[in-house]
């Protein structure tokens, strides 16, 4: 029998053995509605069927170098050959025996972290799997069991781009997802998100992925209070306005989730003008309507954006029409630079949700866009200027040659 | 051929004079053409230089320590930085992560981008936040009272 | 004393002014060609005081190069124009010299005595594609960077000397500033200093032995028994080379208005080629030969090969009178080899430019 049979019939037996087992421990059924009954294959580790056996993807495995072996944690071979498969709930307290011990850590890597068990046993995963739910990840469902390689390791399931794909093995599976009524639309709705085209199309590393916000180990979907927290680690400016600003409190009172109640939590679309304003496709009549308090902040607002993007349409044209026609006109371009930053900059102030300041840097805007525009029409006049002087001069060249033309013919022969 | 199949002279002499002033006119037009752009480009144009390899940042008095100022630089902003202990500093003011103008920030005493909370230290450095690379650093020199910034040989 | 008669003392103002008012131009139904040499003239005119005008604002440095060049297009008032000018008249004295070369051809006029006549003129030639490669380097802009990058790796294509020549042309072992001021050099001294002592000569050349007259007029003239007429250089062929000029004149000045040269991107020698790279369209024709050259003749590298046959033809067409013995039979070859010859150049330069369509 070749290896690779082998070690499929050694899985298969060991996920029976181990379903039998656990049922036989008798767990409890999860919190809530009483789930489906469990189908043996599901019980499995849902990471994707490995390539190769586990004892050549052990080889690449930061364990193997660092000396460990296949007994280190499956423990002596069997008599038949072959090692038994860890049970799924004790895989975790297995990884913390090394991973929570500060003191053997650091002999491997001194700065390495050794909180992910204490963090898991936070999480819902964690929580879940010491009640004995088995069907929620443990360590090796994320970070695989034998090829394990470091965080930053490109191939590594859990490297930023990775993450919301290895999430998604479960969490975008709606028959994993329905026994604990959980949506498996998140994780598609995230890869349509700014974030995810930051992350996965523009390389930005910056860009959250599932983990930057509901944590790794400790990974718990933020509660309600704390959204404009997570949301704060990077956008700063916004969350800062925003908690000054009269929706702070209000949107606290009525639990909406605070960044939330306008920008959803997963499919993050790119903001646009049209959120704002009091017709039906705009966000803010979802309370507002043209009586209430805020309706003119909400019109001008609007008007302002319109304004300023129209009029940078407009001048973006006439400098490419300029530029098209040789001629050069980096000041301009300079100049819309200028109004796009002030764009910038007036949707952060969008999040005072008051006149004054986003007013400013309105008129700031508004004045670099005429500037832009005027760069552009000034290049535009001075290659009709070169033009009518052109013809001018071939004029002057069109009635030389006639004359001259004459001249010659009237020499005599 | 009699005397009144001849060409007459005075006709003749007026239409040859005629035509020659006119080439003599439309010759000067055409060398006046000529001429007037040739001219105007021998004077030297009002800014004597282009401004993308070095521009002027300001009166140093004026810069006071801990504080900072932009100015253009080509198309580009540059962050003219009057460092706390005193040395005066200059950067493309461009931030490498999505290209938002950074600004100083004189209660952190370094750089910062407002877009997504990046941190840059005073050598330019990127320190916190998602920019991946430092700021391009320029030479800046304090000539008398003038501050000039050029694109660092 | 009038002014005339105080020069006439010191110089030989009445014997020019003599020979001038002498001089005739045959007239036949091939006296347009003549108006070629002229027009090549004129462009070379243009050349120089654009040339000196646009060296008043330029900057011969990699780091300054192209800012300099955007200065003049944008600050500079006209600036725009002399440069424009500069580089279409560039293209156009091209243009204007092979015209003159295959007219000459065409037309024998390198026949004894006016052997010397051609060789300098061949030499001009040369003179000229020297100038449109150095010049084309100057503003430091991507296609010119990789089009000279291009054009000096062939020159070290020759054996032995080969990269003594690569590393002349090119100030080092590859393109840098240093290669810029070299051609800067080579092109606002050098070159002007060999090509005015060249035309001078050229010039010289045509006056004595006066306008080669094509062998089929000599043959019909002779046949009928009468003289081949002429007219007079002052007024009558002077004020229709004027008329030509002041044509070009006015081209030049309409191209520069509606189709401005380009200025393109800033070289950046660490960037790849630009896709689709080629150099200008007086040498596209070499371009794209080489690219038909198989990888090996008899054993010995075809660009080599290449580049000898090339070279072959080059002192073939200088050598040109002292090979054809100017009988019926070898002006008849010489005929058809400036055919083939030309027919070949925009068969080749019409494949490269439909090549590079994309």
């Amino acid at each position: 029998m070749t290896r690779t049979r082998t070690a499929w019939l050694l899985a298969a037996a060991g996920a029976l053995v181990a379903t039998v087992a656990i049922r036989a421990a008798g767990t409890a059924p999860a919190q809530g509605a009483t789930p489906a009954p469990v189908n043996p294959a599901q019980a499995v580790t849902p990471e994707p069927a490995p390539s190769q056996p586990p004892d050549v993807l052990f080889k690449d495995d930061v364990h193997a170098k660092a000396g460990l072996t296949c007994e280190s944690c499956h423990g002596a071979k069997k008599a038949g050959g072959g090692y038994a498969m860890v049970a799924r709930t004790t895989i975790a307290p297995m990884c913390a025996k090394c991973h929570a011990d500060a003191a053997y850590m650091k002999t491997f890597a001194p700065q390495v972290r050794v909180d992910q068990y204490a963090q898991y046993q936070t999480s819902v995963h964690g929580r879940q799997m010491a009640k004995g739910e088995t069907r929620v990840a443990t360590c090796s469902d994320c970070h695989h069991a034998h090829g394990i390689v470091a965080v930053r390791d490109t191939r590594s399931p859990v490297t930023p781009p990775h993450v919301a794909q290895t999430c998604a093995r479960c969490h975008a599976d709606p028959a994993r997802m329905t026994p604990f009524n959980r949506s498996p639309d998140i994780p598609g709705d995230w890869s349509k998100s700014v974030h995810a085209e930051a992350l996965l199309k523009r390389g930005d590393s910056s860009a959250p992925t599932c983990s930057t916000c509901h944590g790794s180990h400790g990974a718990t979907p933020p509660g309600a209070e704390s959204v404009a927290n997570v949301c704060a680690q990077c956008h700063v400016r916004e969350a800062d306005l925003f908690k000054k600003s009269k929706k702070a409190d209000l949107f606290k009172s009525m639990g909406t989730g605070d960044c939330l109640t306008c920008h959803s939590n997963h499919h993050i679309e790119p903001p646009q003008a049209s959120w704002i304003g009091l017709d039906d496709k705009a966000i803010c009549t979802t309370c507002h309507d043209d009586k209430m308090p805020g309706a003119a902040v909400i019109t001008s607002v609007r008007k302002g954006f319109d304004d300023l993007q129209s009029r940078m349409g407009e001048a973006q044209a006439v400098l490419d029409r300029a530029e098209t026609a040789g001629m050069l006109v980096e000041e301009g371009k300079l100049a819309l630079h200028n109004a796009a930053e002030a764009h910038v900059r007036m949707r952060v102030l969008v999040h005072t949700f008051a006149g004054p300041p986003f007013d400013e840097v309105l008129k700031e805007g508004l004045t670099a866009v005429a500037q832009a525009n005027a760069a552009g029409v000034d290049a535009m006049n001075e290659l009709q200027y070169r033009r009518r002087g052109l013809a001018v001069a071939t004029l002057l060249i069109l009635g030389f040659l006639a004359t001259l033309f004459v001249k010659i013919r009237k020499l005599p022969k | 051929m009699g005397p009144e199949n001849l060409p007459d002279p005075a006709l003749g002499s007026g239409r040859r004079s005629l035509l020659t002033w006119l080439l003599g006119t439309w010759s000067a037009g055409v060398l006046g053409a000529i001429a007037f752009p040739v001219l105007r480009y021998l004077v030297p144009p009002e800014v004597p230089e282009a401004t993308s390899l070095s521009v002027k940042g300001g009166t140093a008095s004026s810069l006071a320590p801990n504080t900072a100022r932009i100015v253009p630089f080509g198309s580009t902003p540059a962050l003219v930085v009057r460092t706390p202990t005193g040395e005066v500093r200059a950067f493309n003011a461009t931030c490498t992560h999505l290209a938002c103008t950074v600004q100083y920030r004189t209660d952190l005493e370094h750089i910062w981008c407002a877009c997504h909370n990046g941190h840059y230290d005073l050598n330019g450095k990127n320190i916190a936040g998602p920019p991946p690379r430092p700021l391009t650093e320029y030479d800046a020199h304090v000539q008398g009272d003038e501050i000039i910034i050029s694109k660092k040989t | 004393m009038s002014l005339r008669t105080w020069f006439a003392e010191r110089l030989p103002v009445t014997e020019v002014q003599a020979a001038i008012a002498h001089k005739t131009v045959p007239q036949h139904r091939h006296t347009v060609w003549y108006y070629l040499g002229g027009m090549t003239l004129f462009f070379f005119i243009v050349q120089v005081v654009t040339g000196i005008l646009l060296l008043l604002y330029y900057r011969p440095s990699s780091a300054e190069a192209y800012d300099s060049v955007q200065f003049i297009m944008t600050r500079v008032p006209f600036g725009w124009l002399v440069r424009s000018i500069h580089s279409w008249s560039a293209n156009l004295m091209v243009g204007a010299a092979f015209a003159h070369l295959f007219s000459v051809l065409f037309l024998k006029a390198y026949r004894r005595p006016r052997e010397m006549t051609w060789v300098s003129g061949v030499l001009l030639l040369f003179l000229v594609l020297g100038f449109g490669f150095t010049g084309y380097l100057l503003p430091w802009n991507e296609l010119s960077y990789f089009a000279t990058r291009v054009g000096t790796d062939i020159a070290g294509v020759v054996p032995g000397v080969g990269e003594f020549i690569l590393t002349f042309l090119r100030g080092g072992k590859d393109i840098s500033g240093a290669t810029l001021t070299r051609f800067y050099g080579f092109h606002v001294a050098v070159l002007p200093a060999i090509a005015t002592a060249l035309i001078g000569l050229h010039l010289l050349l045509v006056q004595y032995p006066g306008m080669s007259v094509p062998p089929s007029v000599e043959e019909k003239s002779k046949r009928e028994g009468r003289p081949v007429p002429a007219m007079p250089f002052v007024p009558h062929f002077a004020l229709r080379d004027l008329f030509g000029w002041t044509v070009a004149l006015a081209l030049l000045a309409g191209l520069s208005a509606y189709l401005p040269w380009e200025l393109g991107h800033k070289a950046d020698p660490f960037a790849s080629a630009p896709a689709g790279i080629q150099p200008e369209w007086y040498f596209l024709w070499t371009f794209q030969a080489l690219k038909y050259v198989p990888a090996h003749i008899l054993g010995i590298e075809g660009e080599l090969v290449a580049i000898i046959v090339m070279g072959l033809g080059a002192v073939a067409l200088v050598l040109l009178p002292f090979l054809d013995i100017n009988t019926r039979r070898s002006r008849t070859v010489v005929t058809w080899l400036a055919i083939g010859a030309l027919a070949f150049m925009a068969a080749m330069t019409l494949l490269a430019v439909r090549g590079n369509r994309p």
